[in-house]
């Protein structure tokens, strides 16, 4: 008897439905961040506004990186519905904390993808990973050096004016 | 373990219930769904959306519920050729010839890979 869904696709139906939930994460992510660029801009921190705004299109992108690799291994990309998105803060800290809250459990995520993988021996998705743990590398980086600024610049006097101006230069110089 | 139903083309056994059974065709690269008094044609596609479909109704709640309104639900499958209108009992055998139709499936994915992996 042929092996006829292998025939199909490189992708087990178990890491298509992960790839899929991917998907979605990284759509709510984007919008995610995209409220958060609005909430920025409302209340003056139009550094932080910027950088979110750059962060929601990253997540965009991500989005369609597994979008089009489910394709290309001959599964079906769904296209996700986002709802529930937070579209108030009680402070500009709290922002970033939860700009954290999320690339965590992004990362979380993309580690049990590769987990099955492992467990399946699918070598083509985890190098297709490796890509995205890199990423990951530097998005929690990037989150957690926001949040430093609060600690290291304050909040008292002008400290959110001086956080919001540093937060437009944080960079992740991965060296590798 | 080969069964000849259709006089044209040859097909493999998958799986097998008292009310059901699940063929494989190589040649033309579909199954064959004998069930509820039909023998039906799928293609991957659509055997992968009718999976999908049964798997999706939920059997629990439909037994609890204790509305008038028969238990009947109807499969329809967007770009497939057939439809079924099943009863609760229909439904939760075909979720079982599904079910071990998908493990016989996967267990020929593991064969086809160990035999023509070549071993060190
Ligand atoms: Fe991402
Ligand atoms: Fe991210």
């Amino acid at each position: 008897m042929k092996d006829l869904l292998r025939i199909k696709s490189l992708i087990s139906t178990e890491i298509e439905t992960l790839l899929n939930q991917q998907v979605k994460k990284e759509a709510y992510s984007s919008s995610v961040y995209l409220s958060m660029a609005s909430w920025c801009n409302r209340n003056g921190y139009d550094f932080s506004s910027d950088y979110f705004f750059k962060q929601a299109e990253e997540e965009r992108l991500h989005q369609l990186k597994f979008y089009k690799y489910i394709l290309d291994m001959g599964g079906n990309s769904i296209s996700p519905e986002i709802t529930g998105i937070k579209q108030e803060y009680n402070s500009f800290r709290e922002v970033f904390e939860e700009a954290l809250d999320q690339e965590i459990s992004v990362t979380n995520a993309i580690k049990n993808i590769y987990a099955r993988c492992m467990k399946e021996q699918d070598f083509i998705t985890m190098e297709f990973l490796n890509w995205f743990l890199k990423e990951q590398r530097e998005e929690e980086y990037k989150a957690r050096r926001a949040l430093e600024l609060f600690e290291v610049i304050g909040e008292e006097g002008t400290g959110r004016w001086q956080i919001d101006k540093h937060v437009g230069e944080i960079k992740y110089n991965a060296g590798a | 373990m080969t069964a000849t139903l259709s006089p044209t083309t040859q097909w493999t056994d998958v799986f097998k219930t008292a009310k059901g059974a699940v063929y494989q065709c190589d040649e033309e690269r579909c199954w064959y769904v004998d069930f509820a008094g039909k023998v039906a044609k799928f293609d991957y596609r659509c055997l992968l959306k009718l999976r999908k479909a049964v798997y999706h109704i939920d059997i629990e709640h439909a037994l609890l519920n204790t509305t008038k309104d028969p238990d009947v639900e109807i499969i329809f499958i967007c770009a497939c050729d057939h439809c079924y209108v099943l009863s609760l009992l229909q439904i939760i055998a075909l979720k079982e010839i599904l079910e071990g139709t998908f493990v016989m499936l996967e267990l020929n994915r593991i064969l086809h890979e160990r035999l023509f992996t070549v071993s060190v």
